[in-house]
């Protein structure tokens, strides 16, 4: 299975039916791997932080959902991570596509690739890093299981050795 | 010219367990002061511009019930792009009330755009919504509320209001209003 699939197969076992994204090749990949399944529920966002504003009113509603986004999106998110989601405890998984580090060609997407993790320590979010596929299972499960028990957003970075960087020089 | 107040107070009136999102600034005070005891109210102490979000994923998760969602013009123009994916979705069940009165009323009446160009009810309608009203008047508000509630949306309602305070505040607590909200939804 590849690691697309495997992610699929990980939020479907976790109970996380709704899907709330801003698309990038990596992001692509998975929501292809989930649009053939009717258990799942998709929204296209305008603006990551919409995100986090919609995944709160549903998990009030009694439904859970995931935040796909690439790392420049957490910077559209920061207010609302720090003054919804994390003070009124509203549990949730970021999926996050990391730029800026393995293979990058574009110079602008590295700033806040390399600032991604501090931004997330400096808002108390923690945070694991998948580079391989056998990490998968591990990670994504023991990330909902704490996000969800401590009712807490927890963030999943995928990185470029795991899902590959563009072919761009 | 619409009193925030008395407007929040007849609508509650409207209503019986439904879930009622309120904006940080004002229109949580309002509808504190307007019902202090009604559990199925979500008070906002941050995160301006996010609950017409928080609104659309509640109304996704809950598609039984109607979902009100109290807003701010200062708040709402700050999440725009909401619109556009509230639109695209299109809940049913879903109101959406602005509360219009040209200014950043909390922070000493500061003017916002809608007093000067911008026009939420015209932004809606653009951003692909097929039912958005305007209200300048309690009267028009009560009627465009009878409409609003009794049909299907998701619904923008811009009512035009003065600036007018509450005295009432929420719970300062994000978990208890949290847990207390929730209760109340999982319970209706």
């Amino acid at each position: 299975m590849d690691w697309s699939r495997k992610i699929v197969s990980l939020l479907k076992a976790n109970d996380i039916c709704s899907i709330s994204f801003i698309p990038d090749a990596v992001i692509g990949r998975i929501l292809q791997a989930a649009a053939k399944d009717p258990y799942f529920h998709f929204t296209t966002l305008a603006r990551e932080e919409e995100g986090i504003g919609i995944i709160t009113g549903e998990y009030l509603g009694g439904r859970r959902g995931v935040l796909m986004m690439q790392s420049a999106g957490l910077g559209n998110c920061v207010n609302a991570l720090a003054s919804l989601a994390i003070p009124y405890q509203i549990p949730f998984l970021m999926l996050i596509s990391q730029r800026g580090e393995l293979g990058e060609f574009n110079a602008c997407h590295v700033v806040l690739g390399k600032a991604l993790r501090s931004i997330l320590e400096a808002l108390g979010i923690q945070h694991y890093t998948v580079n391989r596929a056998e990490e998968l299972e591990t990670i994504v499960n023991g990330a909902f299981k704490t996000a969800y028990t401590c009712e807490q957003p927890v963030a999943v970075i995928l990185s470029t050795a795991l899902v590959g960087w563009k072919d761009e020089k | 010219m619409i009193n925030r107040l008395e407007a929040t107070r007849y609508l509650v009136e409207q209503l019986s367990d439904e879930p009622v999102i309120a904006s940080c600034g004002n229109p949580k005070f309002d509808l504190f002061t307007a019902a202090p005891n009604r559990k199925a109210n979500f008070y906002m102490w941050n995160s301006m511009g996010m609950a017409s979000s928080i609104g659309l994923g509640l109304a996704l998760a809950r598609p039984d019930k109607k979902v009100i969602v109290l807003d701010g013009d200062g708040a709402i123009l700050m999440n725009l792009n909401s619109l556009t994916t509230i639109a695209d979705k299109a809940p049913a069940n879903l109101v959406h009330i602005i509360w219009d009165n040209a200014q950043y009323q909390i922070t000493g009446g500061q003017p916002t755009h809608t007093g000067g160009k911008a026009d939420i009810a015209a932004i809606a309608k653009g951003a692909g919504f097929k039912q958005a009203l305007s209200a300048d008047t309690l009267a028009a508000f009560k009627a465009a509320l009878a409409q609003i509630l009794s049909q299907p949306g998701p619904w923008i309602l811009v009512a035009r209001t003065d600036s007018s305070g509450a005295p009432g505040r929420p719970p300062k607590s994000p978990v208890y209003i949290k847990h207390q909200f929730m209760e109340a939804v999982k319970g209706a």
